[in-house]
């Protein structure tokens, strides 16, 4: 593969004025005749270990950024899917009910997920108030899963959850993300949604899934129009 | 056809391609070749100079001789090639070190000419500072009709000096430590071989030419250890000697520079004085060689006090023709200078204690010459190989090791520029490989700039602004005026900090109310060494810098950092 003098410099992470000035002062192993610059990627290579410099080929780079780019609420709504009336009176019976519907996880998985809400609950509850809770577990779930989900589940009876305002929780949104990172990014949009009264209110009426995805599909909208002011 | 075009580009020749090292001993012997025949050149003008001008030795007028020589040579460097007077090697150092060894073609005359006329007319100077300038500026030439980089045409300088030296003195060894020690001032293997290979080439030149003859040839010398134990006071001498003659140069430069006279009329007014010097004391004339010649022979028949006396007369004159404008170098009246100060010292020790037994007063002579050239170079290594070579006197080897080391010591510790590096140190131009200065300098502000920086306007809300800092990576945002897009200040995340959890302040505050205007700013042809100086003064990290009140990116001391590892890596390993 032939690198232009511009990829080189990306993969010196320099930037290209200094590569120019270490082709004039003959500090690099690269020729230039006119406008054409004449090397050798692997003495180039070789010529960087030497001097202990990073050289890493650009399309690794672009590779990482693809990685790091976020998801948004919807897919992972989606895939997590929507369930209603979820049966149980106490919070063990409810996260129990709502792992059992989740069947992207194997069964051995669901057991360690079930263990593992629980611990999280016993630390803190995830109710965060105004009838919303969101379980989720302490770390992040980097094996079982390969994309992020939530899984929405409005309960047929609100029950006691401890949440911050003991108001007794109606609906929660499983979060499973495969790194802090993700995590984040939907907690803070999803809290985002929930903040909102007119949201709350209208998951009260315990909507279908149609119903449901257009309405947060609107309130990403929202979010992003905020984030891109 | 494609060969006949790409000879010009031996850089891309398939031999040269992967590695430069022969490439650069090819050039080296061109350059070598070139820089001896110029030091063959200027040596044979000299002699027939001073040939011509020998009948005009009985007249009463002799006096203005000098006078004139310095006049044109003076002229001609200020009107017809545009060239400062003076000896010229700081401007060859420091061009190696800033401008990659760029050096203008008619550096490589212009000093030939103008020495000669000083020279042969009978000033004090010496022809080897011009040929140095003349074989480094043919060494840069070279390298910029064959497009070499400025790695290699740095390297080439060096050949050229040390070609020239070599040629001169007929001394290999000399010019190339030369080259290394005081022109290039890295010892590296890729800087010695071509080095070595030009000094070869050079000598060679001079020895076809002008026949293998070794300068100041003289009887054996038998050295005991009284001898050794004496040198350390001539050490003293020619290091109080070294440092006279050095601050009398840079005072006479200074005292002609503050005369509201023309350029000409102040060298020949120099000349004159040193004409007239010359009548009473005819040893000050000229470069020199020929009396020093006749004092390493022991034949320098006159007394103490005379003797003396010419060392003294010798130093005056050389500051008066080189200070005054006249052109040359200061080697040759250090060996003349020194010499004489061997023989006065050799002298005054018989005078003290006529018992003991001292070695030949040529041997003292020689002595005195390595301890002047050491102490006004400050270069030891020069001053022993070239006196060593060009009077092919193994046998004084130890005290001239002592007194050269002594010597470069004192001075050093009372200068601690030499005579060639003084200007440049005070000008802050002194940039040796590997330095501080010198990795500053090649780095320049555009190189780390960083330009992902999000401006915003004076009249945006702490809101709007809120909105921003949560996708920015940086904690310093630019402020530009909505209307004409000019810098107005800076803010920086630690400034509104107290502000940032209290909404009720998101619609109350304005930024052009919070920003930061009294901010240092960068202009991109900064020098980075000042800008540091500032960043550490004011205790900054970051600084923005702006071009005709717009903003361009910022620069930070981490980046920095980074970019000056690297740059010092690859400047300093191998």
């Amino acid at each position: 593969m032939k690198l232009t003098i511009n990829e080189v410099a990306q993969c010196l992470h320099l930037p290209l004025s200094t590569v120019d000035r270490w082709i004039r002062q003959g500090r690099i192993p690269i020729q230039r005749s006119g406008n054409d610059y004449i090397f050798n990627e692997s003495a180039l290579e070789k010529w960087a270990e030497s001097y202990n410099l990073m050289f890493s080929l650009p399309q690794k780079v672009k590779a990482q950024q693809q990685e790091a780019r976020l998801e948004n609420l919807l897919p992972a709504m989606k895939r997590g899917g929507l369930y209603h009336d979820l049966k149980g009176d106490n919070v063990e019976a409810v996260l129990g009910a709502a792992i059992e519907n989740l069947h992207v996880l194997s069964n051995s998985s669901k057991e360690k997920l079930f263990e593992k809400l629980l611990e999280r609950e016993n630390l803190t509850s995830t109710g965060i108030g105004k009838g919303v809770a969101i379980p989720h577990p302490h770390d992040p779930m980097s094996d079982a899963l390969e994309n992020p989900l939530i899984a929405t589940c409005f309960l047929e009876k609100p029950i006691d959850f401890g949440a911050v305002d003991d108001k007794p929780v109606f609906i929660m949104f499983i979060l499973l993300s495969q790194s802090i990172k993700i995590h984040l990014h939907l907690l803070s949009r999803l809290s985002f949604c929930v903040r909102d009264n007119s949201f709350v209110e209208f998951l009260k009426t315990s909507p279908d899934s149609a119903a449901f995805f257009s309405k947060v599909a609107d309130f990403e909208k929202q979010l992003d129009r905020a984030d891109n002011y | 056809m494609r060969i006949l075009k790409s000879w010009r580009y031996p850089a891309s020749w398939n031999i040269f391609r992967l590695d430069d090292r022969l490439l650069l001993i090819l050039m080296a012997a061109i350059v070598g070749n070139c820089s001896g025949l110029a030091a063959v050149i200027l040596n044979r003008s000299l002699v027939a100079m001073f040939e011509w001008l020998h009948h005009l030795r009985h007249y009463w007028w002799v006096f203005v001789l000098p006078a004139v020589g310095a006049a044109l040579s003076s002229l001609f460097l200020d009107k017809i090639v545009k060239e400062g007077a003076g000896h010229g090697v700081p401007e060859v150092i420091y061009s190696v070190s800033r401008y990659g060894g760029l050096l203008r073609f008619r550096s490589s005359f212009s000093r030939l000419i103008s020495s000669c006329l000083t020279i042969g007319s009978g000033g004090s100077a010496g022809p080897e500072a011009p040929v140095v300038i003349s074989g480094a500026s043919i060494g840069s030439n070279i390298a910029k009709f064959f497009s070499l980089n400025d790695r290699q045409r740095v390297t080439l300088v060096g050949c050229g000096a040390a070609g020239a030296i070599s040629s001169i003195f007929n001394a290999p060894i000399a010019g190339m430590v030369f080259a290394i020690e005081v022109i290039i001032g890295e010892w590296k293997s890729v800087n010695i071989v071509p080095i070595a290979i030009a000094s070869v080439a050079g000598t060679e030149v001079s020895r076809i030419l002008q026949g293998n003859q070794i300068a100041f040839s003289h009887r054996l010398f038998s050295i005991d250890l009284i001898d050794i134990i004496a040198c350390l006071g001539l050490a003293i001498l020619t290091a109080a000697a070294s440092i006279l003659l050095t601050r009398m140069l840079r005072s006479m430069h200074e005292i002609s520079g503050r005369i509201s006279a023309p350029v000409w009329l102040r060298a020949a007014a120099g000349g004159c004085a040193v004409g007239i010097i010359g009548i009473f004391l005819p040893v000050v004339l000229g470069e020199g060689y020929h009396s020093v010649r006749i004092m390493i022979e022991g034949a320098f028949s006159q007394g103490l006090v005379i003797v003396a006396l010419a060392a003294l007369a010798k130093i005056v004159a050389t500051s008066l023709t080189l200070g005054s404008g006249g052109s040359g170098g200061i080697f040759a009246p250090c060996l003349v200078i020194g010499s004489l100060l061997g023989l006065t010292y050799h002298h005054s020790l018989v005078l003290l204690w006529p018992s003991v037994s001292w070695v030949n007063e040529g041997c003292f002579a020689l002595l005195g010459m390595a301890g002047l050239i050491s102490g006004m170079l400050q270069a030891p290594l020069t001053g022993i190989f070239l006196i060593v070579e060009i009077t092919g006197g193994y046998e004084v080897i130890l005290p001239l090791i002592i007194v050269s080391a002594i010597s470069t010591t004192l001075c050093h510790y009372i200068e601690p520029a030499s005579y060639y590096l003084k200007d440049l140190v005070e000008l802050g131009h002194l940039l040796r490989p590997g330095t501080d200065a010198r990795v500053l300098s090649d780095l320049n502000v555009p190189e780390i700039l960083e330009r992902d920086c999000i401006t915003v306007n004076q009249n945006m809300l702490l809101r709007d602004f809120i909105n921003i800092v949560k996708k920015s990576h940086r904690n310093y945002f630019p402020v530009e005026n909505e209307e004409t897009g000019d810098f107005m200040g800076i803010i920086h995340l630690d400034d509104i900090r107290p502000y940032l959890f209290n909404p009720i302040m998101y619609d109350a505050v304005v930024l052009g109310q919070i920003m930061d205007t009294k901010v240092e700013v960068v202009h991109p042809d900064d020098d980075l060494s000042e800008v540091l100086r500032r960043m550490d003064a004011n205790r900054l990290f970051s600084m923005p810098v702006v071009i005709n009140n717009r903003f361009i990116g910022l620069i930070s001391k981490a980046t920095l950092l980074d970019q000056y590892r690297k740059e010092l890596m690859v400047q300093t390993s191998h």
